[in-house]
Formats: structure tokens, C-alpha cells, sequence
């Protein structure tokens, strides 16, 4: 544990170094992996496929402000789409617009779980989204998922039957932009995605405020189950596909990711707690104090010895 | 001779001053009701939008059938009707508004006094 916790000092002083060149490099990662999927994902338009434009979009997005980075997956998204049909792209278009019109204008730093929950569903992982949230956000993050599971599932319905609209006549627009909107209104899966995430969030986000020891997971594990629980129930009432074995297993994983998260997040000494009591002239304060973990960074002076050079 | 808790303000201030501190002496510059009214106003517009999406929406997803039963339709009805989901959503989404940007508002203003009892300290701490 003790060299865990090296580590991470050492993480920490590497990124307080280096925040300058991190910061970009990190928006460049999140930006160039996001289109990478979006491309695996759908990847219609053959033209975005190329690696180059993906690179120079990327390298656009790490000296821009995360939103841009959030606009640009809505636009390749968008026009693959548009190289199916214009009816998936002008549904794609009014979902964007609607998320970001009602809700991204008061908490638009929200955006970026909005390409985090398609990636992590893509990654097999959902369920960790859920249960990191409920540990480092408020229960508003809600909004958030579930804009994100809905572009996930909208995407995936429509690249699920895309020989179907293909199949569909040039001329049947109105049919086909029904045949999208149906879809979308009547996946069942996605609405009990949404209400496990909700769930799972509002139940972790209670616990780990709550004043108990080990109450980060605590939360987690109870997350989890609450998260199996209301897939089983939706599975049950619903009849949708969700795999009970692979929920069980991605759940799993993510508590394991939930645990490094708490790692870096609230890494504290529970044996060295102190409850301490006293009053000024309106209150009595009961305070709970826990000492966080940490060791100092062991540091490596490198001492150069050199023979001197003998002059003749 | 470094005095380190001066440096330690100085620094707290600087990385406030660069950070939030910006957005919240920008919202701190309106009166409370400008800028709430400002807000409400922007609401007002975005949700106009989004109705103006949804009803869209709405109308190509219902177009085959509008377009048979064009001329039975009683226009007036279903303007009334989308009047008032119109005005339930301005109004509930204006109401949601109101509370963010009423928080906000008095979250910059008390984050502002703290900044500048923290000037003074500083200003405090150089006199003596």
C-alpha cells in the first residue's frame, strides 16, 4: 500500500509539473479517442474515417475550450449519420440542440459525460459511470447520464437497422423519420438504463455523504446492487435483453474502477479518526476528523562523481 | 525576509482571482434583478427554441396524417393547445431559472466578500 501510495504522490507532483503541457495533451487524448469511437461506431461518411482528419480535429480540440471537443463528436456524429439518411441526422440534430438548449446552459462543464457514457457502453463498462458519478458529483449528473445513454442508444438503433432504412424508399422520408423517432420512444432498454443510472446515483451520492466509517464503498457496493437490482426488475417487468451474467461482471469491474477512483479521491485512515466536542456562545459542534493518507514522495538526488581529469 | 502566510494569501487570491473569481465579479457587476432578468429572458428564448424543435419534430412525424385530414383540422384548437404547453414550459423552465441563477447570484456575491476580507487582511498585513 505504501508504494501505491508513492505513486500516486509521484502522480500528483508529475501533473502539478507539467499541468501546462498535460492539460492539452489530455483534451487531445479525450478528443482524438471520442472521434476514433464515433468513427468505430458509426463511421458512414468514409471521408471522416481518415486518421489524419481525425488527428488535426483532435489537435483543434486540445487548444480549444472541453465543449468544443463535445461539438465536434456531435458533428461527426451528425454526418455519418447524414450519409445513412438525412432523417437520422435531423433526429440526431434535434436531440443535441434540445440537451443543449434545456439543460447544458446551467452546468455546461456536465458536457463531458456526455461522450464518457457512450465510450464506457462501447467499452462494455456502463455501469461504472454511474458509480463514479454518485461519488464525485451531485444527483443533478442524472441529466447528464442520461442524455449521454439516450445518444448512446439512438446511435445504436439506428446503426442496428441501418439495412432497413437503406431498404426504405428514397421517396418515404416521413416513413423512415417515423420509423427513427419509434425507435428511439420505444426502447425500453434505454429507459431502464436510465432509471438504474438514476438510481445507482441518487443511492451512492446519499451514502458516501452520510457520516459512517468506510462509507465510499459502502456506497459503491450498495450502488451496484441497487444497479442489478433495477435491471433485473426492468428485465422482469419490460422483457428487455439485458444480460443478467455480463451486468453481474461489468458491475464488477466498475466497483474495481469505483476503487481507484476512491483512491485518489478519498483515501482516508479510519483507525485514526477523532470525534472532538466543543462550544462557542450559539453552538455545540460535534466534529468528526479523519486523517487522509499520505507519505512524502521519497525524493532521488542523483550524485554525479566525477575523477578529475589529470592535466599534464 | 519571506512572510508566509502573506505569500500563501497572496496566492490563494492570485489562483481566485484567475479562477472563479472572474465569472463572479462579472455576474457581481449586474444588479440582482438585471441579471436574474437577463437570465430569465435567455431562458425564455432557448425554450421558445426547443418548442420550435419539438413541434417540428412533431409535425414531420405526424405529416402523412396531417396532410389527409388537412382541411378537418380545427386550427384554432390545436393553437390553443400548443399555447399552453408553450406557456407550461416557459413557465416551468423559467422557474428553474429563476432558482439556478437566484443561487448563483448570491453564491458570487458572498464568494466576492470573502475575496475582499481577504484583501484587506492582505492590505493589513502590509501596514503592520
Amino acid at each position: 500500500m505504501t508504494s501505491l501510495l508513492v505513486v500516486k504522490q509521484h502522480i500528483k507532483h508529475f501533473i502539478g509539473k507539467y499541468e501546462v503541457y498535460l492539460q492539452p495533451l489530455g483534451k487531445f487524448l479525450v478528443a482524438f479517442i471520442t472521434l476514433l469511437f464515433v468513427n468505430g461506431a458509426t463511421g458512414y461518411m468514409t471521408r471522416l474515417n481518415s486518421l489524419a482528419i481525425v488527428f488535426v480535429v483532435a489537435l483543434m480540440c486540445s487548444f480549444m475550450p472541453p465543449n468544443f471537443t463535445v461539438i465536434m463528436a456531435g458533428a461527426f456524429v451528425i454526418a455519418h449519420l447524414y450519409a445513412v439518411s438525412m432523417e437520422c441526422a435531423v433526429v440526431m440534430l434535434a436531440i443535441f440542440l434540445l440537451m443543449f438548449l434545456l439543460y447544458y446552459r446551467f452546468s455546461p462543464k456536465d458536457t463531458l459525460v456526455i461522450l464518457l457514457t457512450p465510450i464506457f457502453f462501447i467499452l462494455k463498462l456502463p455501469y461504472a459511470v454511474p458509480l463514479t458519478l454518485g461519488l464525485l458529483s451531485s444527483p443533478l449528473s442524472i441529466v447528464s447520464v442520461a442524455c449521454g445513454i439516450i445518444v448512446y442508444y439512438t446511435i445504436t438503433y439506428i446503426t442496428g437497422n441501418i439495412v432497413t432504412l437503406a431498404g426504405m424508399a428514397a421517396d418515404d422520408m416521413a416513413v423512415r423519420f417515423r420509423y427513427v423517432i419509434d425507435g428511439i420512444l420505444h426502447n425500453r432498454e434505454m429507459l431502464v438504463m436510465i432509471g438504474a443510472f438514476s438510481a445507482t446515483i441518487i443511492v451512492v451520492y446519499l451514502i458516501r455523504r452520510m457520516p459512517i466509517d468506510h462509507c465510499w464503498i459502502i456506497a459503491t457496493i450498495t450502488g451496484s446492487l441497487v444497479n442489478i437490482m433495477v435491471l433485473l426488475l426492468g428485465d422482469l417487468i419490460w422483457d428487455v435483453n439485458v444480460s443478467v451474467p455480463l451486468a453481474i461482471l461489468g458491475t464488477a469491474v466498475s466497483i474495481g474502477i469505483a476503487k481507484i477512483v476512491e483512491f485518489f479521491a478519498f483515501h482516508v485512515d479510519y483507525n485514526r479518526a477523532e470525534s472532538v466536542q466543543f462550544e462557542d456562545d450559539e453552538y455545540y459542534y460535534y466534529v468528526k476528523a479523519i486523517p487522509k493518507i499520505t507519505v512524502a514522495a521519497p525524493q532521488r538526488t542523483v550524485k554525479k562523481i566525477h575523477s578529475s581529469r589529470r592535466q599534464n | 525576509m519571506i512572510n508566509e502566510e502573506r505569500v500563501i494569501l497572496m496566492t490563494k487570491l492570485a489562483s481566485y482571482e484567475r479562477g472563479r473569481g472572474k465569472k463572479n465579479v462579472t455576474i457581481s457587476n449586474f444588479f440582482r434583478s438585471d441579471y436574474i432578468g437577463f437570465q430569465l429572458l435567455k431562458s425564455v428564448i432557448y425554450a421558445t427554441m426547443a418548442t420550435g424543435i419539438v413541434v417540428g419534430v412533431y409535425l414531420f412525424y405526424h405529416f402523412e396524417d396531417l396532410m389527409q385530414d388537412v382541411y378537418e383540422l380545427d386550427l384554432i384548437e390545436i393553437g390553443k393547445d400548443v399555447l399552453k404547453y408553450y406557456l407550461i414550459l416557459i413557465a416551468v423552465y423559467c422557474g428553474i431559472s429563476y432558482a439556478v441563477y437566484s443561487y448563483r447570484y448570491h453564491k458570487a456575491r458572498k464568494s466576492l466578500r470573502n475575496y475582499y476580507q481577504n484583501l484587506r487582511k492582505l492590505t493589513q498585513m502590509y501596514d503592520s
